[in-house]
């Protein structure tokens, strides 16, 4: 047994005395080494965002993309080991299509969240399988309009539909993140990856559930976010990845898409620029309070 | 080789089924509607079930309840109506509690839509499904005998709504408040009744609002001017 | 060659161009009825069985068991009411078994409508399934189809009509278990009387909370009386024009006689011995 240690690490669906599921906790350990991603949910749309440590020069800068799009309205970025978020990804474009196939409508992002913890929970029972070495962060804008089926004819009365209950809003942007024990949550912000705590930080910095932040603001945030998060890694390049969901009056009407090229520019050169003067006072900082980072750690 | 012209193979010798209905088989020569007015959806039916020229059942309910504000009016083959509501009262049964949440009229639509469409060759089945539910309101969906699917604002169906049109048509006033609603419906189908063979007996009105469904009767008795129940 | 033999395929495609019919199967001309009273259900039927225009049986049971407080009346063909009925007798039962409840009228006739809607109508079983469950008084009409009606009086088989003519006329609500039996038994005698599909005895079956009566002839319009001859021929009719006797010997040429002792039977014959 000392050769092996405990012995209740060795495969899934095995529990230690004290209650744990160490092949869980270990893929966790995969996700902690991967570039930070982050989600922000704007008031009106999301941000994804994923720092992508650059591993080799003959590496095309702009190809070897990290932000999948799921369905039309929703995205996934995922920190970890990347074949598995790839594989991730095509597992909830299927149950996004299976929907639109039963239901004909668009899955909502809190559904495709359920569907997507209930797939990853999965891969925590059975020996045959490990636990998915991510954790994903799922975003969407669920439409605020009425939906009609898919192959309808017509749109029933010209003056709307009669009995509707005034005064409650529905749709609106959706953010979840799923980990390898299948658990997940709707957030606010955020964030996974090596530089998570960071980032974390200031995400709460952003006081995100006052839902006032534009998503305008929301795309400078994150692009901010992610120089910062890399700060404590600098001895690697990277490079910095960013989509987002609007609303329907907004710039991407609903849909998924990468964010363009000079906005995303812009927040990159004002990233930098905060950088630096953190940095400055960083630096002033550093005397003081050596010990700090090292107590932030897990 | 000879071929007669009411074999039951033509010349390819392929087996063509004239009648819809098979022999013997309960049929809903009916008249149904459904409409949208100012606080939801009504939904009414006729009561004639009909094998043959036998009146298998004067006092049929053809509205049948799918979830709690979702409903449909059903014509053709009785049993192959009850069969498809029965499935989809069941699909929608099972969205309720896997998903945590009650399913849109659209939802229940496009269950219906999706039995009769991809089971079009061996159904005669002509619905209308009409709902209410907080975001939507009321809403009318019809599905006739191919598998598409129609939102209206009123719709109607069966034997006896080729009578009805022209009335229809000329009644029809979007955003009717309750009490019309119910006068323009009960109007609609005394019309189809009086005219169709194959309709009769009670007209039946189901009335969906946010206070949820309420049943009206009304027998011919009394000229259906009295609401019984 | 072993398989499937299809050379009557092109027979029959040509046979049934020209306009032969398929075979048909016995059905049974029937009437069969059923009604609720205060606290319980009645359910009644002829006993006539026919194979086209023969009577198969003057005496047959058209009410058939499917748990102690469900029973079912069938009509249409004999043998597909019969399988039909034990079929959903036996899953119910099952069903019951590890639910640990009473069976439900209800769910005897979901399974009995999707069971026969799986078929098109090829299993033609009409029925009127009735009972008392926890829920209270079922009665309900199951056509081949699988469509279904729940009403206070039903009717159906080819007597339906005649049968329905009596429910219509007399029919009130809140009867006494007398008054039920006496009408369904009379719609059934209308039946036995109008249709020619139906005839013989009335079987009545009378399901309350606490038990299950079943009357079997429980009216008998139709008893055979007395011949007021006899039409036995006595002996000696017949004349005898020849006679000829052909001894054992001779019998040995052609076939091999064994002799038996006392009570012995052939062994042939043994095997063919029905206890």
């Amino acid at each position: 047994m000392t050769s092996i240690g405990t012995g209740y690490d060795l495969t899934n669906s095995v529990f230690s005395p004290d209650g744990r599921n160490f092949q869980v906790e270990y893929a966790v350990k995969a996700v902690e080494n991967g570039g930070t991603s982050i989600g922000i949910r704007c008031k009106d749309g999301v941000v994804l965002a994923v720092e992508k440590v650059i591993s080799s020069k003959l590496l095309k800068p702009g190809a070897n993309k990290r932000i999948a799009t799921i369905d039309r309205h929703m995205g996934a970025v995922s920190s970890g080991l990347v074949p598995d978020g790839r594989h991730f990804v095509s597992r909830a474009r299927d149950e996004a299509s299976s929907w639109r196939k039963v239901y004909k409508t668009p899955i909502t992002t809190a559904d495709l969240a359920s569907r997507m913890g209930g797939y990853l929970q999965a891969y925590t029972l059975y020996s045959s399988v490990r636990p998915f070495g991510i954790t994903a962060i799922v975003g969407g804008w669920d439409s605020e309009l009425e939906l009609p089926v898919d192959g309808q004819v017509g749109s029933g009365p010209s003056i709307g539909a009669g009995g509707k209950v005034e005064g409650k809003k529905y749709g609106g942007p959706g953010l979840y993140m799923i980990e390898p024990s299948g658990l997940y949550w709707g957030y606010y912000g955020a964030a996974t990856g090596k530089g998570r705590q960071t980032a974390k930080a200031e995400l709460e910095k952003l006081d995100l559930a006052a839902g006032k932040l534009s998503l305008e603001d929301g795309v400078k945030e994150a692009a901010r976010i992610i120089y910062v998060a890399h700060a404590d890694n600098k001895d690697k390049e990277f490079e910095l990845e960013m989509t987002w969901i609007s609303n329907l009056d907004g710039p991407t009407k609903g849909r998924h898409e990468e964010v363009p090229k000079e906005i995303l520019e812009e927040a990159e050169r004002l990233a930098k620029k905060a950088l630096e003067g953190d940095d400055d006072e960083e630096e002033t900082k550093e005397d003081d309070k050596p010990a700090e980072e090292d107590k932030m750690e897990e | 080789m000879e071929f007669g012209t009411s074999g039951m193979l033509n010349e390819d010798g392929i087996h063509v089924d004239m009648d819809r209905l098979k022999k013997g088989e309960v049929n809903l020569g009916t008249s149904i509607m459904a409409i949208n007015f100012k606080d939801g959806v009504i939904l009414g039916a006729d009561s004639r079930t009909t094998t043959g020229a036998y009146i298998a059942n004067r006092v049929t309910d053809k509205l049948t309840q799918v979830h709690d504000t979702i409903w449909c009016c059903r014509s053709g083959s009785a049993a192959d109506t009850q069969a498809v509501a029965d499935i989809v009262h069941y699909q929608l049964g099972m969205y309720d509690i896997q998903n945590g949440r009650r399913p849109t009229t659209q939802t229940a639509a496009a269950m219906f839509q999706e039995l009769c469409y991809e089971n079009k060759d061996r159904l005669s089945a002509g619905l209308i499904i009409a709902g209410w539910d907080e975001r939507h309101g009321g809403q009318v969906y019809s599905i006739p005998l191919g598998g598409s699917l129609h939102k209206q604002s009123y719709a109607i169906g069966g034997s006896g709504s080729t009578y009805i049109y022209g009335y229809c048509d000329a009644n029809w006033k979007e955003g009717m408040d309750e009490e019309e609603a119910v006068n323009f419906v009960k109007g609609a189908l005394q019309e189809a009744i009086k005219w169709d063979g194959s309709s009769g007996g009670v007209i039946r009105m189901v009335v969906l609002t946010k206070k949820g469904a309420n049943r009206h009767l009304y027998l011919p008795d009394t000229q259906y001017s009295v609401r019984h129940q | 060659m072993p398989g499937f033999d299809f050379s009557n395929v092109n027979r029959n495609n040509a046979l049934h161009a020209r306009g032969v019919p398929l075979p048909k199967a016995t059905s049974t001309g029937t009437t069969i009825v059923g009604c609720i009273f205060e606290n319980g259900v009645v359910i009644a039927a002829d006993t006539r069985a026919t194979s086209g225009p023969i009577v198969a049986d003057k005496n047959c049971e058209k009410l058939h068991y499917i748990a102690p407080q469900i029973w079912c009346a069938g009509a249409g063909t004999a043998a597909d009411t019969e399988f039909t009925t034990s079929l959903i007798s036996s899953q119910l039962e099952l069903h019951s078994l590890s639910t640990g409840r009473k069976p439900r009228v209800v769910t005897c006739m979901t399974m009995l409508k999707q069971h026969l809607f799986r078929y098109q109508g090829h299993i033609g079983a009409y029925l009127v399934v009735a009972g008392v469950d926890p829920t209270g008084v079922g009665l309900f009409t199951v056509h081949a189809h699988g469509s279904t009606d729940k009403l206070p009086y039903v009717t159906m088989g080819s007597g339906s009509l005649a049968a329905m003519s009596v429910f219509e006329t007399q029919w009130k609500s809140k009867m006494t278990e007398q008054e039920a039996i006496d009408l369904a038994s009379n719609a059934i005698q209308a039946g036995i009387f109008n249709d020619l599909g139906s005839g013989s005895n009335v079987d009545v079956a009378v399901i309350t909370k606490d038990k299950t009566t079943l009357k079997r002839g429980y009216i008998k319009p139709n008893e055979r009386s007395k011949k007021q001859k006899s039409y036995v021929f006595k002996r000696g009719t017949t004349a005898v024009l020849n006679e000829k006797i052909i001894t054992r010997e001779e019998i040995s040429k052609y076939v091999t006689v064994h002799e038996l002792k006392g009570d012995e039977t052939a062994l042939g014959e043994k095997m063919d011995l029905d206890v």
